[in-house]
């Protein structure tokens, strides 16, 4: 039976095991992606959003067999990218972070706006980070962030 | 893999689907927040449910299309785009599709109202052949639709005239970034030469399947617009009359109420 082939990462990874599992599930425990977080399983906190070929979604509502030949991207790989310490950076200045909880779905919300949108306005950041649920921080500070990170960005988006 | 097809062309998944009992996997927004056990048949490889082509009579959106494609693309008709652009976030946008709207058969789905309203068709196919079914005979009621075990929903063909018509949309959730429907309403009109040519109004209300009446739209359709103004209480009345509604996450008294009030503003701003 042929394994699940995909690019965790930047890294080609083979998955033998259920292709029912949730995503979620297989990077935390399998890959040890902790930054994946599992808020409500249903799609609706943003906790465990990950890039699936650049694309934001849930990985607690992606089964296993629809990774295979795709690249998924976690903060773990993200943060290896100037485009992370560019985001992390005005996330600490700016006091973005409370728990930090919801931080990684929000740091690849806000790369997925800036892939799209390098230059966005404020209420283009709340509508692309609008699926990320944050219970500590009020939002402002981090739509203040990505709005920050966007105009010091210097050509990386 | 184990559990799981991933056919890359749809004759092999149509020969999976006959041969195997087997789950469609489109999004997995819906099917992996229910938790269904099984075997999945994955869709997300199969170019030819990708695509949006447009011919004479129908826009074509290919059921693997998701809600992030279709508003990005320039030949999905305005009123479509607004309803799919208030489902949930980006990244249930970006994993949705069309297919998993209907094979959800949920009587909340925003794509589903308009595939309503407009008199969408909804294309099935097996590896013996193909059916064309009216969106309303495919949604059998909540959670059941009409397709057989041996097929796969291919595309949603959506009528070019109905979206020369002039439209009406409102989508009243809870919060934007959730947004179940608890009640939404899509209204088409047009008139020519004085007299009213379409007139056709769904809605999204908890209701089992979403609602819509013909024969209460046929009353006014070729009547004059001002004969038909004054059909107007007649036809909200009756179309109160049958919505029957039993519990749901807001009360019935309040989706019924609303309801009214979208379409009484759809039939003033277009009669008058």
């Amino acid at each position: 039976m042929e394994p699940i082939r995909f690019i965790l990462n930047e890294t080609d990874v083979t998955y033998d095991g259920d292709a029912t599992a949730r995503l979620l599930d297989v990077l935390r425990d399998t890959y040890h992606c902790k930054s994946v977080k599992c808020g409500c399983k249903e799609g609706e906190c943003g906790a465990c959003a990950v890039l699936l070929d650049g694309a934001l979604v849930n990985a607690c509502c992606v089964a296993m067999g629809a990774v295979d030949g795709r690249r998924v991207m976690t903060v773990e790989g993200y943060r290896e990218t100037e485009r992370f310490q560019v985001l992390s950076d005005a996330f600490a200045e700016l006091t973005a972070v409370q728990c930090g909880f919801c931080i990684p779905g929000m740091v690849l919300a806000a790369e997925s706006v800036l892939s799209h949108n390098p230059h966005p306005t404020e209420q283009e950041i709340r509508v692309g980070l609008s699926g990320n649920i944050c219970r500590c921080t009020g939002y402002n500070a981090i739509v203040n962030a990505v709005k920050k990170a966007s105009e010091e960005a210097n050509g990386l988006w | 893999m184990v559990n799981g097809y991933a056919p890359t062309s749809l004759q092999e998944a149509l020969t999976i689907r006959a041969a195997h009992a087997v789950i469609p996997y489109a999004g997995g927004t819906d099917l992996m927040v229910q938790g269904r056990k099984g075997v999945f048949l994955f869709l997300n490889k199969i170019d030819e449910l990708r695509r949006v082509t447009v011919d004479d009579d129908y826009i074509r959106i290919g059921a693997g299309v998701t809600f992030t494609e279709a508003i990005a693309h320039p030949d999905v008709p305005a009123l479509m785009k607004e309803a799919v652009s208030g489902i949930a976030a980006p990244a249930i946008r970006n994993a949705g599709t069309f297919g998993g709207n209907l094979g959800n058969a949920s009587d909340k789905a925003d794509s589903v109202l308009i595939e309503y309203v407009s008199d969408a068709l909804i294309r099935l196919q097996s590896i013996t052949g193909e059916r064309l079914v009216p969106t309303d005979q495919f949604i059998l009621s909540r959670g059941v639709n009409a397709l057989h075990d041996d097929e796969l929903i291919v595309e949603v063909l959506l009528p070019r005239a109905a979206f020369d018509a002039q439209y009406s949309y409102l989508k009243v959730g809870g919060r934007n970034a959730l947004a179940i429907s608890h009640i939404a309403f899509a209204g088409l009109y047009d008139s020519e030469g004085g007299r009213v040519s379409r007139l056709s109004a769904a809605v999204i209300a908890d209701a089992g399947t979403v609602l819509r009446f013909r024969d209460l739209e046929q009353q006014l359709v070729g009547l004059s617009v001002d004969d038909a103004r004054q059909q107007k209480e007649i036809f909200l009345s009756a179309f109160g009359e049958r919505i029957v509604l039993g519990r749901g996450r807001v009360s019935g008294e309040y989706r019924k109420a609303v309801s009214l009030n979208l379409l009484r503003d759809f039939l003033d701003r277009f009669l008058g």
